[in-house]
């Protein structure tokens, strides 16, 4: 055992205490802050690593191509400009789908989740039409939409709105009795109530609802732009399947994945920038 | 004030719903601790309730100073069991106890006035810019008791509110909450099942039976001088006395059943 002198960063181990280096190692600071990113960067590694070999000596790699392909493929594509335009297409459909979706859900909700007779009659409705997927719903919107733009915005928006709506129901009526009645002894009107206690209570609710729901929006945009559409990542898969280029089919894979993901750390970001105070779940004490 | 005159609370119809109270009166004097002491189940928050305005009597009425009481008011504040329900977790400490006073529409002046003050009063003030969810359950009831003391109520109307913290915080704020009434010489009245507790605290013991057709059974005086150590004599007397009649109250029913 060799004692070093040193600071938190690399501390010291007590002279006797028969600490190994390794386990000293691990108590460090730096150590435990670099931990996390250290194990994503290795976990990549290791997959992309595999995937390669796999790819390249032991499976076929037409039907796999390796990461180095599918890269070396996806240069040209970025520079012509195709990939992004794709991309951009794809993610903005999404964006107004979600946006207005969310935006009729959460007014919807509200009214639902205060009103009671309200509820009562939508409801069932509403409890039979959640089952339509937005899939479900592609012939219908192409038929009443065309192949263009709105049909898109309208699948993206039915997805979302029943999601957000009835996470928006749920966190309206979930607003705890004790709240409302506190707010009505502190001199609260109802509208107060409303604005004050009940929309606030149920933003944590809301909130997750739309996360959930903009992650089904990325999966439902696919097969939409698959069968009717003429631009975007779902148009490109299917184009590269029927020339049956499966390095560009993986291209459109790995963008899908990829534009999924930031986007839903982007949204979290901005939640917890803007409505950090509000996420937070205070229960029994 | 505040008399409760032959109340009876049935929930659904007339003739087939629950009847939880039945023909309960009481008279509690202005800056008295009045404690309800009962079974769980047996309608102490149901009465409550309708003294603090939330639920109509069905027959009877409650009353303050005269005036039938007939909507929540700030003059009467009820207090939950649970702190974190109550309270508003996306305000801090200081903007929980502003809110009435914003809803009140106190001036700017006093408001900061009577924040400091509450607050300082139930040793909340240094943590004024933390939230809800950073403070213990004990913390969170002091909160509670500063914003509903911020808007200068007469009557403290208090559900069970120190059950859901453990036994060691629960002494602690019993002794707090003497420590407040007997600065603030507000009227309170507290439900509780526990008879140690309301022994300890109250001038004034009602003695429920259990629902339904709830009643209250007794009124005990606790003549014992403050502070209060179980410890005594006569607190034990006491405790017989009530254990008693409660127990007493079990033995018809099961009779009845």
């Amino acid at each position: 055992m060799v004692v070093v002198s040193g600071s938190s960063l690399s501390p010291t181990a007590a002279p006797g205490s028969g600490e190994t280096v390794w386990a000293r190692l691990k108590r460090s600071k730096r150590v435990r802050l670099l931990r996390a990113p250290t194990l994503v960067v290795v976990s990549l590694i290791i997959f992309f690593g595999s995937w390669q070999i796999l790819s390249y000596y032991l499976l076929n790699p037409y039907l796999i191509p390796p990461p180095s392909r599918v890269f070396a493929t996806a240069i040209p594509m970025i520079r012509s400009g195709e990939f992004f335009r794709d991309i951009g297409i794809s993610l903005l459909r999404v964006l107004i789908g979600f946006s207005l979706g969310s935006l009729a859900a959460i007014v919807v909700g509200v009214i639902m989740g205060r009103i009671r007779l309200i509820n009562e009659l939508l409801d069932p409705i509403i409890e039979v039409l959640r089952y339509l997927s937005p899939t479900a719903m592609i012939p219908i919107a192409v038929i009443w939409f065309g192949i263009g733009e709105q049909s898109k915005y309208f699948l993206i928006f039915w997805g979302t709105f029943f999601f957000v709506l009835i996470n928006t129901v749920a966190g309206v009526i979930r607003t705890p009795v004790a709240r409302q009645r506190a707010a009505q002894c502190l001199g609260a009107n109802q509208l107060e109530i409303f604005l004050i206690v009940i929309i606030p209570s149920a933003i944590p609710y809301i909130i997750t609802g739309m996360r959930v729901a903009m992650a089904s929006s990325f999966m439902s945009i696919i097969p939409a732009e698959m069968l009717a559409a003429q631009s975007g990542l779902g148009h490109l898969l299917q184009v590269s399947g029927m020339l049956a280029q499966t390095d560009r089919i993986f291209v459109a894979l790995a963008a899908i994945s990829l534009l999924g993901f930031a986007t839903d750390r982007l949204f979290r970001w901005l939640v917890h920038r803007t409505l950090n105070r509000y996420m937070a779940f205070v229960s029994v004490s | 004030m505040l008399t409760v005159e032959r109340i009876s609370k049935v929930f659904g119809e007339a003739e087939s719903g629950y009847s939880a109270l039945k023909d309960i009166s009481l008279g509690i004097r202005d800056g008295e601790f009045l404690c309800l002491l009962g079974p769980s189940g047996c309608g102490k928050t149901t009465l409550l309730n309708i003294m603090a305005g939330f639920d109509a009597a069905t027959f009877g009425r409650a009353a303050l100073h005269g005036r039938t009481i007939s909507a929540p008011n700030r003059e009467r504040m009820m207090f939950f069991q649970d702190a974190g329900s109550a309270l508003f977790p996306w305000q801090t400490v200081e903007q929980n106890v502003r809110c009435g006073l914003k809803l009140q529409k106190v001036r700017g002046s006093e408001q900061d006035r009577r924040v400091d003050y509450y607050l300082g009063m139930v040793g909340l003030a240094q943590h004024r810019d933390k939230y809800p969810s950073q403070l213990s359950g004990g913390m969170r009831q002091r909160l509670q008791i500063a914003r509903a003391l911020a808007v200068e109520p007469q009557i403290l109307l208090m559900d069970e509110p120190f059950a859901a913290l453990d036994a060691l915080t629960r002494r602690k704020m019993h002794a707090f909450l003497l420590d407040i009434w007997q600065r603030t010489k507000k009227t309170v009245v507290f439900v509780t099942h526990d008879i140690s507790e309301s022994i300890l605290m109250a001038d004034r013991i009602a003695v429920m039976t259990s629902g339904p057709n709830a009643r209250i059974q007794d009124i005990i005086e606790v003549d014992l001088a403050r502070p209060r150590d179980p410890a005594i004599p006569m607190f034990g007397e006491l405790y017989g006395r009530v254990e008693a009649l409660l127990d007493q109250e079990t033995a018809l029913m099961s009779q009845e059943a």
